[in-house]
């Protein structure tokens, strides 16, 4: 059970494992050798508590780490904010660029075959009431939201997983920063 | 941060860390020993309060001397104090307008 509660460690956001992370699985074990006394019943239920605040713990950390918003506050009227070891990495900039300089090259390319093809569109009457559907606009509309969400998480994460990355291979200084790397 | 009124895990972890600075598991055995073994924190709650009460700077972190194991500890800060204090005379004179409205009235 120990070793199960810290894989579960390795849930929580990277600087939250850096952090407190050592600590946690000081308590953990210390807890356990506690719990050796008790009976069979409160064990078992010591350890769902125990596996259960991990759980809730790791998703708090989580959204709290992505959102900049405690979970627990609900519709709270904050932006997007980054957190103050967050760094924004210089190689963005340069993505950024490659990114737009493929899709200014993607139009072009299209262009010029469009260019070289003969005019061979045929007619296209007008929309017929039967060929377009509330419901079916709504899905499409539905999907290119999600589509549109998804890659803005997916940029915000690899954002702030290369933030975490460049913030792990510091060498801590500090008071707070004493109890080293995770060795867990 | 949590705004008065503090939750009952939060308040009992300042009241436990008013007393002397305490490590982790110092403080869940303080806090399951305070409330009569009613409120019983898990790991990853107590340190997700903890990683809270750090931003408010309610509670500061350093390092043990005297421990051989050289363990991270925590203790209150002033700012942390006062809200306490605050709280702790709110929680007064709640006691105090429920003793009344409870108390036998005289006819």
């Amino acid at each position: 059970m120990l070793s199960l509660c810290r894989y579960l460690l390795y849930l929580y956001p990277a600087a939250h494992r850096f952090e407190y992370g050592e600590e946690m699985a000081a308590v953990l074990c210390e807890r356990q050798a506690e719990s050796w006394n008790s009976g069979v019943v409160a064990r078992w239920v010591f350890w769902a508590r125990e596996i259960a605040g991990l759980l809730c713990g790791a998703l708090q950390e989580h959204v709290r780490a992505m959102t900049g918003l405690c979970p627990w506050a609900v519709f709270p009227l904050r932006r997007f904010s980054m957190r103050s070891e967050f760094r924004f990495p210089k190689a963005t900039a340069w993505l950024m660029m490659v990114i737009l300089a493929a899709v200014v090259m993607a139009i072009e390319k299209a262009k010029a075959i469009q260019a070289s093809l003969p005019d061979t569109h045929p007619y296209v009457g007008p929309i017929q009431p039967a060929q377009f559907t509330l419901i079916s606009s709504f899905v499409v509309l539905f999907v290119g939201g999600c589509v549109v969400g998804a890659v803005g998480w997916a940029v915000l994460f690899a954002l702030r997983r290369s933030g975490v990355q460049r913030l792990s291979k510091l060498r801590p200084s500090g008071d707070r920063s004493s109890g080293g790397r995770l060795s867990i | 941060m949590e705004a008065l009124p503090l939750s009952e895990p939060v308040l009992l972890i300042l009241l436990s860390l008013a007393e002397r600075p305490r490590h982790g598991y110092s403080i869940l055995k303080n806090v399951e020993e305070m409330s009569g073994g009613r409120v019983r924190l898990s790991t990853g709650t107590l340190y997700g309060a903890i990683r809270r009460l750090l931003d408010g700077r309610w509670i500061e972190r350093f390092k043990e001397d005297d421990s051989s194991r050289g363990r991270q500890a925590y203790r209150l800060t002033s700012q942390g104090r006062q809200i306490l204090r605050q709280e702790v005379s709110r929680l007064k004179q709640l006691t105090r307008v429920a003793s009344l409205c409870m108390a036998p009235k005289e006819t």
